[in-house]
């Protein structure tokens, strides 16, 4: 029986803020891969959405670090980034990674608006390491911090790029869903598109539960304070957010309307679930994981 | 979208290669400007520093701390000394002693661990500072930049011993220096000087007659989480485990 009298020493800083720019730049890497699909794969039925797919990579990329600003003490110094490297440092990489890729958006960008198809798949190609790394990089600012026991497993960067596919597809549906509420007749993004984006939804929230189950029952039987992380999520104060947002609305009644009602309004309010159980997936990884104590 | 006007073939007579064509190179060489101009400013910064370090030839020294838990008594002298000698704001901590109870009544027993900032061989937040804002001076010691904290709070998240923090008063992480500003002038840490029982120990590790490298060479000693791979360099004689290891709280009341 040992108890804990006094134990000051200083907690985490970290807040939904830094889940928020996991969770965007999660969005604007799916949605970039989206559109490399026909741009790249030659997989011409989606070459409708490739455009829309590209600027909502571009945006949501964009308007991503401002949560990291809002988070700083001292958001006027963010630009202290630009000028040091350290390779050590996934944050470092990170940086460079925030600049080459939507650079790299507005080249590709520009050769798709302009129907240059062959240099259009060149900068398509190499932004799909780029997407993956600007987004997989996050995962790796977690992973590699062996001081937070929900942080620390080999899942990390491929979870993240997972649920980052996913909330990519969902919003690309709920986009072109809500676009073909506002546009004419004639002009309106086909609804096969959203039932085949919903199909390939299915296939891939199934793929990222299988990593939460491996990652969960690895928890399970882990160390003490890996323990402590399965039970806080299983059973403790993240229960609600992690059990009923992220995996019961974010995952399993998605699933459920996907695979069960083939309207537009459902494959839509499905998608709607899963951004918000994606979110929810973000934030219990990052506050969650700070939210039991170091010994 | 196609363009009305020339042709394709009319374009390539003309004007549009040349467009083309730059466009290609100017994306290039975007990208080779935006790599080296990032990465060379935090390059040549580093040479700099390194010269800056470069002690002329001796041996460097490794500083470290012992601190002989036998004579713990819990008074938090060191902790209190820390907070004066270095203004640490109220609500963050560069030195403090956690106390544990085991047992229960009548059957109990007090267990007190001094904690700071390990100054690690392998430190996590030297290997995650994206600025070098945090770095290691030619003493050993992992000390911050002021200067170039950007407070991302990474160093903050990557610390295992809770080492670390945001200052709310400069704004920029901040954490247990050893004293460098004392030990720079041959004296020793606020904390060490401070414990009446004499509990705390200080030195170069590389010193084979300081009183900690004989210490070290001749007593059983104990770190903080060994298995973590940061290689700490706060050694403890009698570290108690289970005041080591004991998260703050029970483990019964998460959630």
């Amino acid at each position: 029986m040992v108890d804990t009298v006094a134990d000051f020493g200083n907690g985490p800083t970290w807040t939904w803020l830094v889940a928020a720019y996991f969770y965007f730049t999660g969005l604007s890497a799916g949605s970039f891969v989206l559109s490399t699909l026909a741009y790249v794969f030659g997989m011409e039925k989606f070459k409708e959405i490739g455009k829309v797919s590209l600027a909502l990579a571009f945006t949501l990329l964009v308007l991503a670090p401002l949560f990291l600003i809002a988070e700083l003490e001292q958001p006027l110094r963010f630009w202290y980034l630009l000028f040091a490297f350290n390779p050590t440092s996934a944050m470092s990489w990170g940086t460079l990674l925030l600049i080459v890729y939507p650079l790299n958006c507005l080249i590709y960008g520009y050769f798709m608006w302009t129907a240059d198809l062959k240099l259009t798949k060149v900068f398509g190609a190499i932004g799909i390491p780029l997407a993956i790394s600007v987004h997989g990089y996050t995962g790796f600012i977690l992973g590699l911090v062996e001081a937070r026991a929900l942080w620390h497993t080999a899942l990390m960067p491929t979870l993240f790029l997972v649920s980052a596919i996913v909330s990519g597809i969902a919003l690309l549906i709920f986009v072109l869903a809500t676009m073909n509420l506002f546009l004419p007749e004639g002009k309106r993004y086909a609804e096969r598109l959203i039932f085949d984006m919903g199909k390939m939804l299915v296939w891939l929230i199934v793929l990222d539960l299988f990593l939460i189950f491996t990652d969960l029952l690895t928890m399970a039987v882990g160390s003490e304070t890996v323990y402590a992380h399965f039970v806080l999520l299983t059973q403790g104060s993240f229960s609600l957010v992690f059990l009923g947002v992220e995996l019961g609305l974010g995952a399993l009644v998605p699933l459920i309307l996907l695979m069960t009602r083939k309207t537009v309004a459902s494959y839509t309010l499905a998608s709607v679930l899963v951004m918000i159980g994606i979110y929810a997936m973000r934030y219990v990884v990052v506050v969650g994981g700070l939210a039991l104590p170091l010994a | 979208m196609k363009k009305e006007g020339k042709t394709r073939d009319q374009k390539k007579a003309g004007l549009g290669i040349g467009r083309r064509e730059f466009l290609k190179k100017a994306a290039l060489g975007a990208s080779a400007v935006g790599i080296a101009s990032i990465t060379a400013p935090g390059k040549i910064v580093a040479a700099v520093s390194e010269n800056a370090e470069n002690n002329g030839g001796k041996q460097r020294r490794n500083l470290a701390m012992l601190i002989d838990l036998r004579k713990c008594v819990g008074c938090s002298s060191c902790a209190t000394a820390c907070k004066s000698e270095n203004g640490v704001p109220l609500g963050v901590f560069r030195s403090w002693v956690k106390i544990v109870e085991k047992g229960t009544y009548p059957n109990v027993s007090s267990h007190f661990l001094p904690r700071l900032c390990q100054h690690c061989e392998d430190a996590p937040c030297l290997r995650n500072c994206p600025t070098n804002a945090t770095y290691k001076n030619d003493d050993g010691l992992i000390l911050i930049n002021e200067d170039r904290c950007m407070t991302c709070g990474m160093c903050v998240s990557s610390c295992p011993y809770r080492a670390r923090f945001i200052n709310p008063e400069t704004e920029v992480a901040d954490k247990c220096t050893f004293c460098a500003h004392k030990v720079m002038r041959g004296e020793l840490p606020a904390c060490v000087d401070a414990c009446p029982y004499g509990a705390r120990i200080f030195g170069d590790l590389n010193d084979s007659n300081s009183e900690i490298r004989k210490i070290m060479d001749t007593e059983p000693v104990q770190v903080l989480s060994p298995e973590r791979g940061t290689k700490p360099k706060v050694f403890y004689i009698a570290l108690n485990r289970s005041t080591a290891e004991t998260m703050g709280g029970k483990y019964e009341e998460l959630g």
